[in-house]
């Protein structure tokens, strides 16, 4: 039997998961509590209530979209990774006080066709292709499950290898993929696009050791793009930026073959090290590079720059790729394989080209800083954390400080499986799923004081499976 | 360059179907001596076709071999779309198996229109409608057969 890493390097996520005694522990040990943040979800969620726990709203109006898979099973058949289920995008709005939850799947052509056929046949992040599968470019393979972001007057549900699908905003119902220009229909176009103060978004589609950088109003226009050469075929699901330059942290986990899925190309490398490109947002063509030790990554939190031209940024940094190639596949199939313990850790780029990382000492993700200074000099990170080898999720919400050198934070528990949360005004706004209650809730908290607890919390009555990011537009 | 999750198979799609572009003018045209040796024709005709402009430009292959490792077709046409539909014809083709790739020259450009990572834009299809699954489908499941005398199938393209 091959060991982790020798897996990990060769990239052979089947091998790895036939290797397991996976078939044995299903049979012999109930569900794990935590399996319920896997559920599927069977139809769209008619607006509905929610009941208030404890706690008065704050001056708060808004909703909190968030997106995330919530359909992993059909018949007989089940994605192979977490990240491939159908995109469920919900609203959680707050208006006078009260709370109400709304939630669609987006309409796709991937789930139309296995709507119709019963079946998982499309392929995806981790999961093959199966017979019946349609396959005519990236948007049939389109999962918009994992961002939502408002531009334009409608949601953008966001995947991360194709399209994104406009929403409206008021019923959830899907607009279609959104194609910028005639020519440019298909493109890669990451979740994780970084939005300036003025409502400019800027984004990266990433295609191999090349990214076609996207730049678009704060209407979601078409404003330029253009094609560069990346300084290695990094997997890519993440960028950051500063108020005058794009940052592109290029990881070790390399696409070296045309697999699919996608996870099947790509081959853990951590001898080339990691390497950040920095970009100046007016010139594309100006560019510098920087090294660092090999690290395996996801999220980013905002990039700022000091007045030397010092860039720093954080980022949630695991050792090696095990998660997403061994742990986030066996969750669908209720098994914890391989907890996450991402690291929460500062990045330094200096003016004289080195490079370093301080890390904070605290397991964290989900990174998310108040979109008023995006790209602007900021000292704190709100981020869900406390991962432990007990379950495969966080438990914590906090807001680490930077200058500080310690967070601010408030345990739900082992009871709750904490999704991200957002800043939001003076607030930090999100969810978890009570495992207690076999319930999603809203929680608010004062950003000021996390650790007193939410100052406002609510509870529906469904259980969705954990929703990955998303926007609360007051 | 290689693209992501389906790019690198939809770009051997393209691939057979832009060479076809690029052969147009040559080996495709039989030699009287052939066409006088062989017995069936064939048909094919287009339909289902949203923009009325342009040409469908088409590869006809015999084997499975060039067909699914993109070799040569044995015979390539552009023929020009009329309204919804566009007719091509082959003549003096052995009896046997065949199959068809082919793709609507929307803006008549003589290639397939692709986004800047190689994606094809413009419509494409297959003989019996067979699906692309992240490339060209298969000849097991795109082959059909050509009979001695006249013979015609039709593709939706769209």
């Amino acid at each position: 039997m091959l060991d982790r890493r020798e897996l990990l390097r060769r990239g052979m996520l089947a091998a790895g998961a036939a290797a397991m005694p996976s078939v044995v522990a299903a049979q012999v040990k109930p569900a794990a509590d935590w399996t319920l943040g896997l559920t599927d979800v069977l139809a769209d969620i008619a607006p509905r209530p929610l009941t208030r726990l404890h706690g008065r709203a704050p001056a708060l109006a808004g909703t909190l979209y968030r997106n995330g898979p919530a359909r992993f099973r059909r018949g007989a058949s089940s994605v192979s990774h977490w990240f491939d289920g159908d995109g469920l995008v919900r609203a959680w709005r707050i208006e006078e006080g009260s709370a109400s939850l709304a939630a669609r799947f987006v309409d796709t052509p991937k789930r139309r066709l296995e709507e119709r056929l019963g079946a998982i046949v499309q392929p995806g992040f981790g999961t093959p292709a199966r017979p019946g599968s349609e396959l005519g470019g990236p948007d049939d393979a389109n999962a918009a499950n994992t961002h939502v972001i408002a531009a334009g007057g409608q949601l953008l549900a966001l995947w991360e290898a194709g399209s994104p699908f406009a929403l409206d905003p008021d019923t959830l119902a899907t607009r279609g993929p959104v194609t910028f220009r005639p020519d440019l229909a298909q493109m890669p176009f990451l979740a994780h696009p970084r939005i300036e103060p003025s409502g400019r978004i800027w984004n990266i589609g990433s295609g191999g050791d090349h990214a076609f950088v996207w730049r678009l109003s704060p209407t979601g226009q078409f404003e330029a793009g253009q094609t560069i050469r990346l300084p290695m075929a990094s997997y890519m699901h993440d960028f950051t930026a500063t108020r005058r330059h794009l940052v592109i942290l290029c990881q070790p986990w390399v696409q070296t073959s045309p697999n699919v899925p996608y996870l099947r190309s790509l081959t853990w490398q951590p001898e080339r090290g990691s390497r950040v490109l920095v970009i100046d947002k007016d010139d594309l063509s100006i560019r510098r590079e920087y090294e660092l030790p090999p690290l395996m990554f996801f999220h980013l939190g905002d990039a700022w720059e000091e007045a030397d031209g010092t860039i720093r940024f954080d980022g949630c940094f695991h050792k090696d790729p095990a998660f997403p190639v061994l742990g986030a596949a066996a969750l669908v199939e209720g098994r914890r394989e391989h907890s996450e313990m991402p690291a929460l850790t500062l990045v330094t780029l200096r003016p004289d080209g080195r490079a370093d990382l301080a890390a904070a000492g605290i397991t964290a993700e989900f990174p998310r800083a108040a979109p008023e200074i995006a790209g602007l000099p900021r000292s704190q990170t709100a981020f869900v954390g406390d991962y432990s080898n007990d379950r495969p999720f966080a438990r914590a919400v906090g807001i680490w400080d930077w200058d500080k050198g310690s967070a601010d934070r408030f345990d739900f528990g082992p009871l709750h499986l904490v999704e991200e949360f957002v800043p939001a005004g003076d607030h930090l706004i999100g969810t978890t799923l009570n495992l207690a209650a076999g319930a999603s809730e809203l929680h608010i908290f004062d950003a000021r004081r996390v650790a007193d607890g939410p100052v406002a919390s609510w509870r529906s009555d469904v259980a969705l499976p954990l929703s990955f990011h998303g926007s609360w537009m007051a | 360059m290689t693209f992501r999750l389906v790019t690198p198979l939809l770009l051997a799609a393209a691939l057979p179907l832009g060479g076809c572009a690029i052969s147009i003018n040559d080996p495709g045209a039989p030699s009287p001596s052939v066409a006088r040796a062989a017995a069936a024709t064939l048909a094919i005709r287009f339909e289902g076709i949203e923009t009325p402009t342009g040409q469908i430009m088409l590869s006809v292959f015999d084997n499975a071999a060039a067909h699914d490792q993109n070799g040569a077709p044995i015979r390539v046409a552009a023929v020009p779309v009329a309204g919804t539909s566009a007719l091509a014809s082959f003549e003096g083709l052995a009896p046997g198996d065949y199959a068809v790739k082919a793709f609507h020259d929307v803006d008549g450009d003589g290639k397939m229109g692709t986004n800047p990572f190689g994606m094809p834009l413009e419509p494409y299809a297959f003989s019996n409608d067979a699906k692309a699954q992240g490339g060209p489908p298969r000849w097991e499941a795109a082959r059909f057969p050509v009979a001695a005398g006249a013979n015609t199938i039709r593709i939706n393209i769209k």
